[in-house]
Parts: C-alpha cells; structure tokens; sequence
C-alpha cells in the first residue's frame, strides 16, 4: 500500500532546486567576486550600511534591466529548445559587458555553471551550450547558463529571475562582510529589503525585448574599472 | 514583436509616454528635422571637407585648419540656429572618414535640452570610419532641463586600423536656474552600438554595445552604484587598435583626481574594440579637464601629435 497522503508533492522538490541552484555557495566562484564593492568601500564610495544598502540595490536594478532581459528571453527559447537563439543572446549580453572584470566574472561563472550542471544533471540544451563554449564559439555568460540551468530542470522564468536578482544581492552582502565593519543582521537586513523589489523589476522587463537591456551605474563600474587595476586586492572582482 | 525589439518601432519603450503631438510645429516639420552630413577625404598632407550637406536647424559652415600640431586636421564647429533641443527635434548627424582621413569634430556650445510638456526629441547619428582614419568627436557637454526627453542613438562603422575619440558629458540639468534642476529631467536615453564593416549581418560584426536610460523620477540618481554625490556625468570611447589602448590605458592613473573633484577609470571594451573611460564629477568643468586630459594622452599615441594648448575663450 502507498501512502499517497504523504508523497512529497513536485512542488517541493522543486523549491529544494531553486534553494539549490539559488544557494550563494553554490560552487560557480561567486564567492571570489564583489562586484565592484572592494574598491567602492576602499575609494569610500560605499562605508556605511546606508551606501551599501543604495549600492546593492543599484545593481540588483540593474540586474533586472540589463541580464534580466536577456535571462527571461533564454528561458524561453530553452523552453523550446532553441540554442541558435540562445547562443545568439550569450553574444548580446557579452557585448554589453563594456567593463573587463564584469566579463571576466559573468563568463567564468557560466562556465562554471554549465559544468556543475553537466556533471549534476545532463540536458541537450546545457551540454550543446558548454560545448559551443569549450569550443570558443560562445562567450558564456552566467544570466544565460542560470536561465539554461532552471529551464532544463523544469522550473519556471519567475524561479530563474529570482534566483538571479538574489543570486547578486547576496554576492555583495557576503562580501560586505568581509570588507567592511557591518554586522551578519544588518546584512540580511539588506537582503531582505532589497528582494521586495524584485517582484516591481520583474514586471518592469518581462515584456521588454532584448533591444531594451540597459543599465545605468556609472559609479559601480568606475569602482569595477578601478579595482581591475589595484595591486593589493581581496577579491578577483 | 521579435525577440531583439520590433525594427519598425520607431522609439524604444521608455519614450511610449511621450507621443503625444506638440502644439507648436509637428513633429519632425521643416524646422524641426537637422540634418548634418559631413564626409572627410584625405587629399595629401590635409583632409579636406569634401561632402557636406545641411537642414536646419543644424549647421555647419567650413572646416578650419586651426590645430598647430595637426596643420592638416579640418575642425569643424557643429552649430544649431534654434538655439538648442526641442520638443519633437528629429535630428540626424552622418560623419563619414575615408581611407586615412583626419578630422575633429565638436559644438560650438553646450546642448541644451530645453524644457518639454509634449512628445520628445531624437538625435540620431551614423559615424563610418575607413581604414586609417581618425575621428576626434568632441562636443560640448549636454544640459538636460526640467521635464525634458531625449533620445540619442549612435552607431559606429570602425575599420580595424581606425581610430575613434569620442566623448560625452551629461551634466545634472540647469544646476544654477533658480533653485537649481539637479536631475530634473524625464527621461535621458543613450544608444550607442559599434561594428566593423562587412556584409555579414551586424550581429556577427558588433564589437560593443551600450544603452543607457535615465529616469530620475523612477530611478533615484543620488544612491551609491549610480552617481553618488556626483552630479556630471563624462563618457569617453576610444576605439583604437589594441596595441594602442593598451598604451593608452597603461598611461591613465584610475581613481580620483590630484584635487580629488572627479573620480574616473577605464577599462578594455570587449572584442578589442579600445577602451571606454567613465568620469563622474561635481561640476562639468572639472570632468571636461579630465575628458581633455584622456584626449592628450590618446592622441600622441595614436597620431604623434600633441594637443594644442586650450583656447583662452573656451
């Protein structure tokens, strides 16, 4: 006799992969990057728990309007399995990545992903996609490799476009915390008041084609420009 | 729609609001829709401004040959009779280099985007740079009042051997009017796509592509990540062979300035296309310094030429 009652239902497992592929220590290297935020803090930009709280919400913003786009249009022709499509936005956002570090990070990520992925759980679409990468006929970025990753195990465009947003808040509230006097409350503090926009951002850019990616974050990315030149640097970015 | 955006879809989403007709001339009329065409040839030693074609309200009148260290580089002033930017502006600016020419290019004053209650303005421009040539394009910096919306769409032709500068500064609005417009404007959109020439599709031929938009009403501007403190706002490319932006970035000190009034740094653009150099500032003086301080170390790098000493009355 089986005990329908208490079957976990499928909705389960897949919150455990969103939590899964969402976790900030999931090993795709995010905790080698800050974002621009080592130099923000050592420059004085950001050094305080308000700054840090505008300079976080800055680039989740950002997120949205820029990787988002591209994230939710990958989402949908993996759901149709399209990988010309796909390839053809990696190519989009690696070209609007006009910061060095920020296409160093994006693509190490997203090769990362592919291969935690292919290792994990094999789909055509990922391993196509990490072949056209080992070959150098794809850049690889990271919001492509997570919209691959939650469309081959099932999960929607809303899971994928959340785990993105958090996936880059907490990136840089980790690394506040070792950058700066800020205590472990204060940085879920953050998080937490940060994500409640995501639901305003999602609404913002689903309708948006690629054409509409933009972002606007002069002082992140003189911040990213400077530390790519620094001599003495806690994090790769 | 298709995936990239419809092409027939004359402005981007972010200016949807802003159709409407004003009720002073239409939109685009005689008037309202300059045009500026400008094509530089090298004919020995000089370039000369062999093609130039003019509507109003944009103008241009004859090159001159003012730079000392470049005595061959025709300078050309960019000038507007209306005044500045208007509500339903549809302006168009071609500048065209052949096979090693020279040429600089630059307002005779800042823009002024002047205050709209009705539909928005456009300035589209198409630079196409041949092989050898170099293109210094270096207006004034650009004053967006209250209420104002604006769009500019750039898009750059480079062949490999050639070499664009190209600078812009965006100041916070009429900062001193009244009691001060400091990101007081609507909407401020900025597209500028480069690609070498070819016949593939473009897609295969970009080299970069970066859109801004700015909406103070919607996004605050004065949060750490996005301004800061800093109210001007400067942008400067330099699409240059590779060798030559390494030796150009390998020159140019990042952080703050020595008097601590801007900060600025740059990075490699991808697909070795130059360098995009950022500068943020309180007033437009200092980051134009900084702009200009960029242009005296690309220029002797890539030309062998100096910078000549500012004008007194500039």
């Amino acid at each position: 006799m089986t005990d329908t009652a208490h079957a976990p239902p499928a909705s389960v497992v897949e919150l455990l992969r969103v939590l899964q592929f969402g976790d900030s220590v999931l090993p795709v290297g995010a905790f080698s990057f800050s974002g621009g935020l080592e130099s923000a803090v050592q420059t004085g930009l950001v050094h305080d728990r308000e700054t840090l709280h505008q300079f976080v919400r800055t680039a989740t913003r950002q997120a949205a309007t820029g990787d988002g786009i591209a994230l939710v249009h990958v989402h949908r022709a993996a759901c149709v399995n399209d990988l010309p499509t796909v390839l053809a936005i990696d190519r989009t956002v690696f070209n609007r990545k006009l910061n060095e570090e920020v296409r160093t990070m994006t693509t190490r990520m997203g090769r990362k992903l592919a291969e935690l992925c292919e290792h994990v759980r094999p789909g055509p679409l990922m391993t196509g996609w990490l072949a056209a990468i080992r070959a150098g006929d794809t850049p690889g970025t990271y919001p492509v490799g997570q919209a691959l990753a939650f469309a081959g195990l099932g999960l929607g465009e809303h899971d994928a476009f959340a785990a993105h947003q958090y996936g880059v808040a907490s990136m840089l509230t980790s690394a506040a915390l070792r950058l700066m006097r800020l205590n472990h409350l204060d940085a879920q503090t953050i998080l937490f008041d940060v994500s409640a926009a995501a639901a305003a951002d999602h609404a913002d850019i689903h309708d948006a084609a690629l054409d509409d990616m933009q972002t606007f974050a002069p002082e992140a990315e003189i911040a990213a420009a400077i530390h790519l030149q620094a001599r003495v640097r806690m994090f790769m970015g | 729609m298709s995936l990239f955006g419809d092409a027939a879809r004359s402005v981007p989403r972010e200016l949807a609001a802003y159709l409407d007709e004003p009720p002073q001339l239409a939109t685009g009329s005689p008037g309202k829709n300059g045009y500026l065409r400008l094509g530089f040839e090298r004919r020995g030693a000089k370039t000369v401004l062999a093609d130039l074609d003019r509507r109003a309200p944009l103008l241009v009148q004859q090159a001159l040959y003012w730079d000392e260290a470049m005595p061959g580089l025709p300078c050309v002033y960019m000038i507007s009779n209306a005044g500045g930017v208007l509500q339903g502006d549809r302006n168009r600016v071609e500048i065209r280099l052949g096979p090693d020419a020279q040429a600089h290019v630059t307002t005779q004053s800042a823009t002024k985007i002047h205050e709209m209650d009705h539909n928005h303005a456009v300035q589209d421009q198409q630079i196409v740079l041949g092989e050898g040539s170099y293109l210094e394009y270096l207006p004034e910096a650009t004053i967006p009042h209250r209420h104002s919306r604006y769009l500019t769409r750039t898009s750059i032709e480079i062949a490999p051997s050639a070499t664009l500068l190209y600078a812009e500064i965006l100041a916070a609005g009429r900062k001193h009017y009244r009691d001060g417009e400091i990101f007081a404007y609507d909407v401020f959109s900025s597209l500028v796509t480069a690609a070498r020439p070819g016949s593939e599709p473009v897609a295969d031929r970009e080299l970069f592509t970066e859109k801004f938009v700015i909406e103070p009403a919607r996004q605050p501007l004065a949060v750490a990540g996005t301004m800061g403190p800093y109210h001007v706002f400067g942008n400067v490319l330099l699409l240059t062979p590779p060798e030559q932006a390494a030796a150009v970035a390998a020159r140019l000190p990042a952080g703050r300035d020595d008097s601590r009034a801007c900060i600025a740094a740059a990075s490699r653009l991808p697909n070795e296309a130059g360098l995009v150099y950022k500068v943020l500032g309180m007033e437009t003086q200092p980051v134009r310094a900084m702009v200009r301080r960029f242009w005296e170390v690309a220029r002797p790098i890539v030309t062998g030429c100096e910078v000549p000493p500012e004008f007194a009355w500039r």
